[in-house]
């Protein structure tokens, strides 16, 4: 140990150290020493003493006005501190207007991009909807329009004498529609609903509203010896038809 | 520089107060005018580095550790680095301006001398040539013993002897001269 110590003050690291002329590293392996061994301790101290005694034999009588100089410096650096925090509170203002700002644009882009998913669902229904009517057209023009189509015209027993509607039946294309253009007026607990009697099964095809359908064809399902009804319901349709309530059948 | 009044400064400094410039200035201006004095050897240079010292040493306020040195080699070291910096950067800009006689140096030195350190900077010759310019290239030079024994010529071991020697005599001249005041101090 005694000999690592004698190397280390046989360099001159703890002169280099003392004169502030040591890289980071060597500052740490001098101070780790003075830390550590009293020995080099003391003669670090020696040596500060020895250096402020040295330097203060080649004391100059410093100039008139220097210190004033260095006065004014001090205090400009000190101004300029002050001047830098004027900025750094108008940087933090600015930052803070800027954050406010930031989260305010951020809030509008989310319920404008929240109204945008929204706009874009319902093109999307619309087009699916449209895309249907005109499905819906396109067979309807097939059914009219095609040779094979036969037209039938409905009309009503004597519970419903006036009730007119023409039905369109193509057994190529396996699609049937009807028209129902006249319905007698019923009571306003009764109303007229659809049904197809298709392989046995009853289904329900709805209400029928009278100024809806005036114009409009409505899909029967297709099949083969079909049977069609139109019967009267209580208000709101029934699930099964009435039988005797039975107006007008369509058979295809 | 009593441990009391060097401590009293330090907090000054630390609370960032003025006061402390002033208090080192009074204390430490004329050693370390001579320290970048003997770096930068013209007074005009000698004024800048001293200036410049002191806003590092006011800005760097905060970084200083008692315990790791004593005040004034913080001081000497952030004055000796900034004269040596400022050495190069006019070394590098002009390399004729820098050629100034050794003699007027000398003059302008004595002549401005403080009366008081006259006794010691007698005593100061009486330290032998040799180890004075061992002392001089290391401590004011910015030499490392490496260098100064390239430069001077003189093998690294007999350096770092005449090192260790100028000191011990250096502590011999200057060591009297507190003893005088001390005593001139008791009788007046």
């Amino acid at each position: 140990m005694k000999e690592k110590i004698k190397i280390f003050l046989d360099s001159d690291l703890l002169e280099k150290y003392l004169l502030g002329a040591t890289n980071d590293m060597e500052s740490m392996q001098v101070e780790r020493y003075i830390a550590m061994y009293p020995e080099v301790k003391k003669t670090y101290d020696e040596l500060q003493d020895n250096l402020e005694n040295y330097a203060k034999l080649h004391a100059i009588k410093t100039p008139e006005g220097l210190k004033e100089k260095i006065h004014a410096r001090i205090k400009s650096e000190r101004s300029g501190r002050k001047q830098f925090f004027r900025y750094a509170i108008a940087a933090s203002i600015v930052a803070c207007m800027f954050a406010s700002a930031s989260y305010f644009f951020y809030n509008q882009n989310q319920s404008l991009q929240q109204e945008n998913s929204i706009v874009t669902n319902k093109i999307k229904t619309l087009e699916a909807d449209m895309k249907q009517q005109l499905e819906d057209v396109r067979n309807q023009f097939i059914v009219l329009n095609n040779p094979q189509t036969k037209k039938y015209n409905v009309r009503g027993n004597k519970m419903a004498k006036d009730l007119k509607a023409v039905a369109y039946i193509n057994p190529v294309k396996k699609l049937s529609y009807i028209n129902v253009s006249k319905l007698p007026k019923l009571p306003e607990d009764q109303c007229y609903q659809m049904w197809a009697e298709v392989n046995g099964e009853m289904l329900n095809l709805g209400i029928i509203q009278e100024a809806a359908s005036k114009d409009k064809l409505t899909a029967l399902p297709y099949s083969d010896n079909a049977v069609s009804y139109i019967t009267i319901e209580p208000k709101g349709g029934n699930v099964s038809p009435t039988t005797n309530k039975i107006v007008a059948n369509i058979a295809y | 520089m009593s441990a009391l009044l060097e401590k009293h400064i330090v907090e000054l400094l630390q609370e960032r107060n003025e006061k402390a410039i002033s208090l080192l200035y009074e204390h430490y201006g004329d050693t370390l005018y001579g320290v970048a004095y003997k770096v930068v050897r013209n007074s005009d240079l000698a004024q800048d580095v001293l200036q410049e010292s002191f806003v590092k040493i006011w800005k760097k306020s905060d970084t200083y550790d008692a315990s790791k040195a004593k005040l004034f080699t913080w001081l000497f070291r952030i004055t000796r680095n900034t004269a040596i910096d400022k050495l190069r950067s006019v070394n590098t800009k002009t390399d004729k301006e820098i050629q100034i006689d050794v003699s007027d140096v000398y003059n302008l030195g004595v002549e401005s001398i403080k009366p008081d350190l006259i006794d010691v900077r007698e005593n100061l010759d009486k330290i032998e040539d040799k180890y004075q310019i061992v002392l001089e290239a290391l401590f004011f030079q910015g030499m490392t013993q490496q260098e100064a024994s390239e430069e001077l010529d003189i093998p690294l071991g007999t350096i770092k002897s005449r090192l260790k020697i100028g000191l011990r005599e250096l502590k011999k001249i200057y060591n009297p001269s507190i003893l005088l005041a001390l005593v001139l101090n008791i009788v007046l």
